[in-house]
């Protein structure tokens, strides 16, 4: 039928056919790639914008989800008379998560049992009231948890209630004494910790009264230490739920406390532009579901950096050689074909390939040889950054090869025979002549090893990259550049907080605002490079 | 009658050694299997422009590049016999292919400047030279571009790009750049087919002038050309050089039937 009806078009109309059937293609392939673009964007942006807080009240009745956890308040119940007495109502603060799509509601909710949030999927026609609730607070604390609960008053360790509008001076001083507490540490109680540690070790009678002495400042110190804990301990916020389930904070593990939902438009940007910079500078807190990702930022940028480093000189030497050196032999043909089926192999094969010979072999090797006084614990012999990148830079190697190749080849006979023909040797040629002028071929290949290497994950986790690392590859402590630290990287921290996304809405959120950012890393980096080459294209090919 | 304008030509027969820029002694070459110069034997007159005339193909590009061994480029290039220049036979396995190179300048066919500013082009071949000082340097590029008689058009904006330099201006800045290094020969590949009658015109008087200073020697395709210019003449057939005289004498009383007829064009 449809051979019939195309054998009856004429030639104009089969053009036509097959120009929109190709467009309808480039069509389906832009949705695609702008529907990526709005999903991430929009999914990683709503991480950071304030969400309203809701007073919902819902039945009761066959509750898989609320009967383990949840005993119900008798006269919270009886308040909140339903017609029918089989029913009971619970009323909950919740974010709520409304999808369209299914008669369910998401709550995110906390209430006196789950001070710290919880999540709760409920019918639309449990639902009996839900009602903007304008004097509940998102209460985010120092290790990452957050209260949604109705801030009341301020409680100082004199048991007296000071109004809530005190709340920020009475942060301030608390912060105060956290700061005293931490100078007593660190100038006090350390050294003489340090100090002690040392006669311990020494163990010779003559040192015992003046051990005797350090010990009685440590306790002096400690007892310090310790009545200013108990007093910073003693100011507390109290907050209710609501039902009025009463609840208190310390005030000093407490980051911010915001109104949700009584923020203006203004105020929702300034939250918002607070949580970006809180993502961009601080690290994950509980377990990678808040907090933010700067360790994994930072670890990606510089893995990516001195991959660069690394694969840039390698890459060029190498295709230098193949290009203008090696003879025109049938090795040199299999070596090229061999190096453009690198770029196939799959990248989890170069990982086990960066354990088995870089981090076992090759670290071990270095271990035995410079840092045999450590061992049996590893330096070198275990997963780092500089393994990491490495191992990518094998695995970008084809790409910068054969991009630079190409690069190389463009160059045009004339301008290598008009250096010879001016006395140039052969290198002379290559260095003044070929490479700048194939130095925009480079950068393609260096572009495209970024974009790679900055979005692998799977060898990553194999020679380097963990959930969580204690400390940054780079810090004040000699050498400075800690290329044996392990790292965390965003597409790792992408692929665990993965995990999390079907128990935590909000983790969910945060796997979209680190995979936004890890787009956003990516272009720039993109951007950059792509910018210098279009410099040295300007210089080198034309005008 | 011409004689009367062209002074101090001899016939070639009667050259002698210190008259002599290049000396060409039994020149086999091979590309491959292919034998492309067949025992090419001749002598170029110091100071003097010698062209070399013939049918594409017919070895002309490939004997002045083994005055500067530039045929070393290619892959499976053999040659054989002897090209003497200063007395020392350039073939040697001893010879310095970067010194004689600075010595024998070359002009290609097509315009090449390297994608740089002017006066990086012209210092390119001094700084490999290694000369480094400043003043050096300018002052070799100014001699250099007013050789070539085109200081005056860009003494305002030496370290412009080369390549916003008109095709014309390019082919003059390439000559600059061979002159900037004193060469004794001057190796000049079709240095015209690709621009246009005036600019021609423009490079041919360059010619002449530049004699005084340097030999010349010129492929060319367009037989005015080189009885206009040269003061000698090469003709070529399929890899031997069939006649070789004085211009006056080749151009009129041709002694070889076959030059007759490819300078009248009868065929080719």
């Amino acid at each position: 039928m449809a051979k019939l009806r195309l054998s009856g078009l004429n030639a104009v109309q089969r053009q036509s056919l097959v120009i929109s059937l190709t467009a309808f293609f480039t069509g389906l392939l832009l949705i695609a790639l702008i529907s990526v673009l709005v999903l991430i964007t929009a999914r990683g942006g709503a991480y950071f914008w304030p969400k309203p807080i809701y007073s919902v009240a819902l039945t009761h009745i066959s509750p898989p989800a609320l009967a383990t956890d949840q005993v119900l308040p008798k006269e919270a119940a009886s308040k909140e008379t339903t017609p029918r007495e089989t029913e009971q109502v619970v009323t909950l603060l919740a974010n709520v998560f409304d999808d369209e799509a299914k008669s369910e509601i998401r709550l995110k909710y906390a209430d006196a049992l789950n001070p710290y949030g919880a999540q709760l999927l409920v019918e639309r026609e449990r639902i009996k009231r839900i009602d903007l609730a304008k004097n509940s607070a998102e209460i985010k604390l120092n290790d990452g948890r957050q209260v949604m609960a109705v801030p009341e008053n301020v409680v100082t360790p004199e048991g007296a209630n000071i109004p809530l509008a005190k709340l920020p001076q009475i942060m301030e001083s608390v912060a105060l004494i956290s700061d005293e507490i931490t100078k007593l540490n660190k100038q006090f109680l350390a050294p003489i910790h340090e100090s002690l540690s040392r006669f311990d070790n020494r163990d010779v009678a003559a040192d015992a009264p003046a051990r005797e002495k350090l010990v009685a400042q440590f306790n002096e110190y400690q007892q310090r230490v310790r009545s200013l804990e108990t007093q910073r301990d003693q100011y507390k916020l109290a907050v209710s739920f609501a039902e009025g389930q009463p609840f208190s904070i310390p005030i000093f593990t407490i980051q911010s406390v915001d109104f949700v939902s009584r923020l203006t438009g203004f105020e929702k940007w300034q939250v918002a532009i607070g949580e970006v910079f809180v993502f961009l500078t601080e690290s994950p807190k509980q377990a990678n579901t808040s907090g933010g990702v700067f360790p994994a930022l930072f670890g990606t940028v510089l893995m990516v950096f001195i991959m660069t480093i690394i694969v840039t000189p390698f890459g060029v030497m190498a295709a230098i050689y193949l290009s203008e050196y090696a003879p025109n032999t049938a090795l040199t043909t299999i070596i090229r074909v061999s190096v453009s089926n690198m770029a196939g192999v799959p990248s989890i094969v170069y990982g086990v390939f960066g354990l088995g010979f870089f981090v076992y072999t090759l670290g071990g090797s270095i271990d035995s040889l410079f840092f045999s006084d450590t061992l049996p614990a590893p330096t070198m012999g275990s997963p780092g950054i500089f393994w990491a990148a490495l191992t990518m830079a094998i695995l970008t190697l084809p790409v910068v090869i054969v991009a630079t190749e190409e690069g190389l080849r463009r160059v045009p006979e004339g301008l290598k025979a008009g250096s010879y023909a001016l006395g140039a040797t052969k290198i002379e040629t290559i260095v003044r002549t070929i490479l700048p002028i194939a130095s925009p071929g480079i950068m393609t290949g260096v572009i495209l090893a970024i974009a790679r290497a900055a979005g692998e994950v799977a060898p990553l986790m194999l020679v380097g990259a963990v959930k969580f690392a204690p400390a940054l590859p780079i810090d004040g402590e000699f050498p400075f550049l800690h290329l044996d630290r392990q790292f965390m990287h965003l597409g790792v921290l992408i692929y665990d907080s993965a995990f999390h996304s079907q128990t935590d809405a909000k983790s969910a959120s945060m796997m979209f605002a680190a995979c936004l950012l890890l787009l956003v890393v990516v272009f720039v980096l993109n951007i950059l490079a792509v910018l210098l080459r279009t410099r040295l294209r300007k210089r080198y090919l034309k005008g | 009658m011409l004689k009367l304008f062209k002074h101090n030509i001899q016939p070639v027969s009667e050259l002698s050694s210190a008259q002599t820029a290049v000396e060409v002694n039994a020149l086999n070459l091979w590309f491959g299997d292919k034998h492309v110069l067949k025992d090419i034997t001749m002598r170029i007159p110091k100071n003097k422009v010698t062209a070399l005339i013939g049918q594409s193909g017919c070895g002309k590009s490939t004997l002045i590049n083994c005055f500067n061994r530039l045929n070393d480029l290619y892959d499976g290039c053999q040659y054989k016999g002897e090209v003497i220049i200063d007395g020392k036979n350039i073939n040697s396995k001893k010879t310095n292919v970067s010194r004689l190179r600075a010595k024998v300048g070359m002009v290609f066919q097509r315009p090449n400047p390297f994608p740089m500013s002017i006066y990086e082009n012209v210092c390119y071949g001094l700084k490999l030279q290694g000369v480094r000082e400043r003043r050096n340097l300018d002052d070799a590029v100014e001699s250099a571009l007013k050789q070539a008689a085109l200081w005056d058009e860009v003494k305002d904006r030496l370290f412009e790009p080369a390549m916003t330099l008109s095709g014309g201006q390019q082919q003059r800045l390439v000559i600059a750049r061979a002159l900037s290094l004193k060469p004794e020969v001057l190796l000049l590949d079709e240095p015209t087919s690709a621009l246009d009658p005036l600019t021609t015109l423009f490079i041919e008087e360059l010619m002449e002038s530049l004699k005084k200073q340097c030999t010349i020697v010129i492929v060319t395709h367009n037989m005015q050309q080189a009885a206009r210019v040269s003061d000698y003449t090469a003709f070529f057939h399929q890899g031997k050089l069939v006649e070789y005289a004085d211009s006056d004498t080749l151009f009129t009383m041709p002694e070889k039937k076959q030059t007759e007829d490819y300078i009248t064009g009868r065929y080719g």
